[in-house]
């Protein structure tokens, strides 16, 4: 609770300790001078003058006491806040002390990378203004004045890919559309991230049919994927008719309402009635219950207060998707996933300390970093045999009787063609196993 | 899986990143009362001292009454100063009172959050990744950015944009190639105590160029100047900077366009020199002012991206590395990893992927002609979705099809 501590402490601080205190006694200073000179051009004799000035002496040398004993004060609370601040963050665990890791950055040499990350970080957050205000900053341009530093950290005019070619995962494809400039594609990046947003206000507005005409546009793509979003659409807005203008809020005609959606559903089901015929057979027998379908089996279909915000958000995650980007901000999830797994870090690079080790020249970290189970993307196989991660080098292997192992811990146990499996008696030859792809 | 171990907060350890982001209020806080009991005293010396002289000569009739009429004045406009730089000493600390409170607040809220997956702990960390973000734009010298994103987030007092942007100014300075806004800097109020205490030859480094500016033009007058220039500035240095001192006397005999002969000497007279100053005077101000040498954002990253990645992420296997439909993920509705997402994946091969101890894949594995295994969940979801026959599924990568008894059971140990 060194939080709250501190802010107790913080306001210890700013009640008592305030330069402005001592301003009164400037005040008292300039008044006492004031009235002096008045007094003196006033009586004009020499007598008055010597007895003002030696009277004056003492108030003045006072008020300046007055004044430094003020700052005395502030000087006195600040310290005693400084302890206080020393003190909230004097970590528990004797390996974290010291201050933050700064020796060795991984990423000082990148900031072309970092930077795109955060060109592209803030064109999917929307932040267009900001976005195209980076980019020209981060741009290089003809100044002869910028700093080497400063140059260094300027986008190379290749570095925001087009959005609209799939990623491909070999690294020369980062070179490829090198002769792009960058203000085209990080204009095509914003074109699709405004249009996402525009979609995504008219589904906040509960208004279905852009998303449905992009869904539509994007059919193949969603399907290959085994997404279904467009028929989860088209279903909803089936359903958001079917409520009628009570709950809609669309015009009372024969467009809206039971007869309106039935209209729908005509003309819209038949392309799905390949892959979704049990949902659309459902659909039409819940029209049987129209009147009653609050007490029918089918209130949980047609029950439409999280529907908007769940489509959504499946919208959003297929819509970067197709442009092969996550969902959430990768760098949000980064910075978040960092700062969960920095005291992992700096209790380890405590421990080697001096001994001249750089954790980044590794191919696996040293020690464990855990992470909430959300972000976690990938199926992780460890070895149960050689306690490995298995990688394209070393993939897992399927033995006959379904265990599964790393192919070096395999090889290891395998005298001429044969091993028998650790975990149960079966036996099995080599080339009865098979590389899988979990 | 001690997966709740993972997601719970650790208050204390969840904020090793913030102390400098407290320090640096507090220690602006510190430098602005420095900066006014240097006013204070120095003024109130001068005050008590004329007042006492005044008074002195007034009574021994040494003075006119024109004359003490005067040193009032000039005593009066002097108190008036006072009040002037006293008062915007105390709205400087006031701005900072409140910068200091609300990154307290802001750093208290997290201990109304439980673990990570609260709600509002995920609008909290956003906040935490503008204030990096900022930070970052505002030490690469992109400050229009970093104000907007400051605007746009409502985080000023969060951030630090003055600070940089003074900073950037005499940066920017040096880079042009004049030394008087940094030694403006060095020697305003107590800064130059403050920097002498933590031995720092940036004022030494300021002369010197000083120094090698008055030597290059090598005209009879301006060599004059430089002499008189490195008695008073860079003598004083000769203890403790014994070398250069003594290279400085040596540059007298080597006009710049002989200096090509001489690799020290072509050094000193190389601009580069302006770039090196400018480094200098970036890392005396952020050490200065407790700031970390780094960005704050590239540890955070660093750490991050590490945790995060997987051998899978940068994998050659075209199978298994990121295509638009992801083949190893974990979750149902496949998301992209964020390290196999085209804002990462390039600089998360710099760092080395997480050490794990345990697998972590889907239940119920099931292994299907081609080599790919799933969890019996996702392929039962994706089979309906798909409006496959009862017990058929459906590969989610290469979308073949396969009958029940095709499938064989995958136990992981």
């Amino acid at each position: 609770m060194a939080m709250l501590q501190l802010d107790e402490d913080l306001k210890k601080l700013t009640q008592s300790a305030q330069l402005s205190n001592a301003l009164g006694h400037v005040d008292n200073i300039i008044d006492l001078l004031t009235n002096a000179r008045e007094k003196i051009a006033t009586a004009n004799d020499p007598h008055t003058t010597s007895l003002t000035l030696t009277k004056l002496q003492n108030p003045t040398r006072e008020g300046l006491e007055g004044v430094n004993e003020h700052l005395r004060n502030v000087h006195r609370a600040q310290t005693k806040y400084n302890k206080a601040l020393t003190a909230a963050f004097e970590p528990k665990d004797k390996n974290l002390k010291g201050p933050l890791p700064t020796n060795h950055d991984p990423m000082a040499d990148h900031p072309q990378l970092i930077n795109r990350a955060i060109a592209m970080h803030l064109l999917r957050e929307g932040q267009f203004g900001v976005a195209s205000t980076f980019i020209s900053e981060a741009e290089p341009g003809p100044e002869p004045g910028a700093s080497q530093y400063q140059r260094q950290t300027r986008l190379p005019p290749s570095t925001l890919r087009s959005p609209t070619s799939p990623r491909s995962p070999t690294p020369t494809d980062a070179t490829m559309d090198a002769e792009i400039p960058v203000e085209l594609q990080s204009e095509a990046l914003q074109t699709a991230f405004s249009d996402m947003y525009s979609i995504l206000s008219s589904l906040k507005a509960h208004d279905l049919f852009p998303a449905i005409d992009w869904a539509h546009e994007n059919a193949a793509e969603l399907e290959a994927r085994g997404s279904n979003l467009e028929f989860e659409l088209c279903k909803l807005q089936f359903i958001w008719l079917f409520k009628g203008p009570q709950v809609n809020g669309l015009p009372d005609s024969s467009a809206n309402g039971r007869s309106g959606a039935l209209d729908y559903a005509q003309r819209n089901f038949s392309r799905f009635r390949h892959r979704h015929l049990r949902e659309i057979q459902q659909l039409s027998c819940a029209m049987v219950y129209a009147s009653n379908l609050g007490a029918s089996p089918y209130r949980v279909i047609f029950d439409t207060t999280l529907a908007f915000d769940e489509v959504a958000a499946s919208f959003t995650r297929e819509f970067c998707s197709l442009l092969g980007l996550s969902a959430e901000s990768p760098l949000y999830i980064a910075a978040t996933a960092g700062t969960i797994a920095l005291p992992q870090l700096m209790r380890f690079l405590n421990k080697v300390k001096g001994k001249n080790t750089e954790w980044t020249t590794e191919q696996e970290l040293a020690f464990e970093t855990p992470l909430p189970k959300s972000m976690i993307y990938h199926s992780i196989f460890v070895c149960p045999v050689s306690k490995e991660q298995t990688t394209d080098a070393n993939p897992p292997m399927m033995l006959p009787c379904g265990h599964v192992l790393a192919r070096e811990s395999l090889q290891r146990m395998t005298k001429n063609g044969r091993f028998k499996c650790p975990y149960c008696p079966n036996e099995g030859s080599a080339k009865d196993s098979k590389e899988i792809i979990l | 899986m001690g997966d709740h171990e993972a997601s719970k907060l650790d208050y204390e350890n969840h904020l090793l990143l913030e102390q400098p982001f407290l320090r640096l209020p507090f220690e602006l806080l510190r430098k602005n009362f420095h900066g006014a009991r240097y006013e204070v005293e120095r003024d109130g010396t001068w005050i008590k001292n004329t007042l006492k002289d005044t008074a002195t000569s007034a009574v021994n009739g040494r003075s006119s009454q024109e004359d003490v009429l005067k040193s009032l004045d000039s005593m009066i406009s002097r108190m008036r100063g006072v009040k002037r730089k006293l008062t915007s000493f105390a709205d400087e600390e006031a701005r900072l009172y409140r910068h200091e409170a609300a990154r307290v607040s802001h750093l208290g809220e997290l201990y109304g959050m439980h673990s990570v997956d609260d709600v509002k702990y995920e609008a909290w960390s956003r906040t935490r990744l503008n204030r990096l973000l900022v930070d970052y734009l505002l030490r690469s010298g992109f400050n229009d950015s970093a104000r907007m994103l400051a605007q746009e987030r409502g985080i000023e007092d969060l951030v630090d944009v003055e600070t940089f942007e003074q900073m950037s100014r005499v940066r920017g300075s040096l880079l042009k190639g004049s030394v008087a806004e940094a030694l403006a800097w060095c020697t305003a109020g107590d800064t130059k105590k403050e920097l002498r205490k933590m031995d720092s030859n940036l004022e030494f480094m300021l002369r010197y160029q000083q120094y090698i500016e008055l030597v290059r033009p090598y005209t009879p007058a301006k060599l004059t100047e430089a002499i008189k220039h490195a008695q008073r500035f860079l003598h004083p240095y000769r203890e403790t900077h014994g070398r250069e001192v003594q290279q400085a006397c040596g540059l007298l005999a080597v006009p710049p366009d002989r200096a090509y002969k001489y690799p020290a000497y072509r050094e000193l007279y190389s601009p580069k020199r302006w770039e090196i100053l400018a480094d200098i005077f970036t890392t005396t101000h952020n050490t200065l002012l407790s700031l970390p040498s780094i960005p704050l954002l590239h540890m955070a990253l660093s750490s991050g991206l590490s945790a995060l990645k997987t051998p899978a992420c940068h994998s050659a296997h075209p199978a298994s590395a990121a295509a638009p439909s992801h083949s190893t993920s974990l979750a149902l509705a496949a998301t992209v990893c964020p390290i196999c997402s085209t804002e990462l994946n390039e600089l998360a091969r710099n760092v080395p992927y997480a050490h794990h101890n345990q697998s972590h894949v889907e239940h119920d594995l099931l292994l299907l002609p081609t080599g790919r295994a799933y969890g019996k969940a996702s392929l039962d979801a994706y089979a309906k979705k798909s409006g496959l026959q009862e017990g058929q599924v459906k590969d989610l990568r290469t979308g073949d099809v396969f009958e029940p008894h095709e499938l064989k059971k995958v136990f992981i140990t």
